[in-house]
């Protein structure tokens, strides 16, 4: 919501309220004849992003991503599992989305809203098919134990391009993830060391490391409407206009994924072209951000 | 088995206060812009983001009253909100006792006469947890009450103490909290005075709990003057964008 205009007409303000709200199509389409928003956005331009890296504490990997006012807060924490018989040396990534009733107000208490379970399958799957973590890094003693990495990601202020959002708080919460050191004790089981020299046995992995990246999955949703499209909406143009297409690349500008789930309108390949080539833009500024974020976390 | 000292003979605790010190605090206003009104509350490590949607149409008909509004809380913690991940976050019973807790405590203390046939929600949600979460959703949901423009008898703050090495402490953490000493818990209307929330649990003799009560109310009062200073800087704030 804007902040109000000090200066205008108060009579003048309500009534353009007012027709937001009883005719919300008409008043995107006056902006749309214009080729603008009204947030004053150009047509293909993505809102402010940032990222946050290590945003809680008490997780060993974490990230708080912003796209406008869409907030994510992603948090990884691993634990010791005993890897399938059918793959002894991978380790297991399980990918959970909340949205909890504060993110928006049609989520109500006690029952998940229908975008959440939607958007974890989605992430899950872009995800582990991307190729960024490969599993094999997550193996600590081949058939006996691997890593088990839980992500979680809370929605805390839903304003459009959940997906998005949620990718990108993934994305960064795995770049500053660092492994434990772990050992092995007498009963063969393994524990966190506490510290170096603390303990005469030996560790398993030397020093917290970092998980080596692939390559990186960058997404962007936009919004097709008659022969206009809009990237990345806000919850406000997600809810009037219904028909988005994601499409997912990695930093070598591959295809990773594509999603576009119906919609009124039936789009011509010509669109969608044109939503990859949007996200071919976004990719290099999301990975600006992200190489930003991450240096900046380095110089401490 | 050894007794671990929470209070070192020079009179400091685990994390390097006083007995009588409260942890930082650190509140913002305005997080979630999705909401009526919201917060974001931190004491020490443990943080809480609290919304409030209301007053609005009640979703379930059948709770519509006809003489004042409807007060919903919900309490959730994150999963990595504690050291280990929690499974179930929330409906578990310590997460519905908290979130009656909260309910009645805000319900006592705003005007809900002045909104009939309405709905408040109010939504807590634990992004980490060391010990007091139930004062900071407490202190959070007031700031963020005040944020939505809810009109209340007064704000409501909460802190806890307790006594252990046989010294009252003030704001305890979750180490100090899971000693097995007592805990008391003060939620209070400054202005006013009254107590609203008191919760205790363990043993305690009557006079030490006097002193322990009073140390959790002085607490609660301090919390209260910086609430008040968050709340007039947003204010100041607000004029200043309005171009007052």
């Amino acid at each position: 919501m804007g902040l109000p205009n000090a200066s205008g007409d108060l009579s003048t303000e309500v009534e353009v309220d007012a027709f937001r709200r009883l005719f919300p199509l008409r008043f995107f389409e006056k902006h749309l004849l214009e080729s603008i928003r009204p947030d004053a956005r150009p047509l293909g331009r993505a809102r402010d992003t940032t990222i946050a890296l290590g945003a809680v504490a008490s997780a060993n990997g974490s990230a708080l991503a912003k796209i406008g006012s869409t907030t994510m807060l992603a948090a990884i924490k691993m634990e010791v599992m005993t890897p399938s018989m059918e793959t002894p040396d991978e380790g297991c990534i399980a990918i959970d989305f909340h949205m909890p009733p504060i993110c928006s107000p049609i989520v109500r208490p006690g029952r998940p809203a229908e975008a959440a379970p939607v958007v974890a399958k989605q992430l899950s799957d872009t995800i582990l098919s991307s190729g960024m973590i490969n599993l094999k890094e997550l193996s600590l003693v081949s058939g006996k134990a691997a890593w088990m990495a839980y992500l979680d990601i809370y929605c805390l202020d839903a304003d459009g391009a959940l997906f998005d959002a949620a990718l990108l708080a993934a994305v960064a919460a795995f770049s500053h993830l660092e492994i434990p050191v772990v050992s092995l004790n007498d009963d063969g089981k393994i524990v966190l060391s506490e510290g170096q020299g603390l303990s005469d046995r030996e560790p398993v992995n030397k020093e917290k490391r970092k998980v080596n990246l692939g390559s990186i999955p960058f997404s962007l949703t936009c919004i097709l409407h008659k022969n206009h499209i809009l990237a990345d909406p806000t919850s406000e143009e997600e809810s009037i206009m219904e028909t988005f297409v994601t499409v997912v690349l990695d930093s070598s500008s591959q295809l990773v994924s594509l999603y576009k789930p119906g919609g009124p309108v039936l789009a011509y390949t010509s669109a969608i072209q044109d939503c990859i080539a949007l996200t071919r833009q976004r990719v290099k500024e999301l990975r600006k951000i992200l190489e930003e974020a991450i240096s900046g976390m380095e110089v401490d | 088995m050894s007794k671990t000292e929470y209070v070192s003979p020079e009179g400091l605790r685990l994390d390097g206060r006083r007995p009588m010190e409260m942890r930082q605090l650190r509140a913002e206003i305005g997080t979630v812009s999705r909401a009526n009104g919201s917060a974001v509350f931190e004491m020490g490590n443990t943080k809480v983001i609290a919304a409030v949607y209301g007053p609005r149409e009640v979703q379930n008909r059948s709770q519509l009253i006809n003489d004042h509004a409807l007060v919903r809380c919900e309490y959730s913690m994150a999963n990595f909100s504690t050291g280990d991940r929690m499974r179930k976050p929330k409906g578990d019973r310590r997460s519905t006792e908290i979130s009656l807790v909260i309910r009645q405590t805000m319900e006592a203390c705003i005007l809900t006469h002045l909104m009939p046939r309405s709905q408040i929600d109010i939504f807590v949600q634990v992004l980490q947890a060391d010990g007091g979460t139930r004062s900071a959703c407490i202190n959070a949901a007031t700031l963020a009450l005040a944020d939505a423009g809810i009109p209340m008898r007064d704000i409501v703050t909460s802190c806890s103490a307790g006594y252990l090495n046989s010294t009252p402490l003030l704001d305890l953490n979750y180490i100090e909290d899971s000693a097995g000493g007592p805990d008391v818990t003060v939620g209070i209307l400054p202005k006013l005075d009254k107590v609203t929330l008191l919760q205790m649990d363990a043993k305690l003799p009557v006079d030490i709990f006097e002193n322990v009560m009073g140390l959790a109310i002085e607490g609660c009062k301090a919390i209260a003057n910086y609430i008040r200073e968050v709340l007039l800087e947003n204010t100041k704030q607000l004029e200043y964008r309005r171009g007052l």
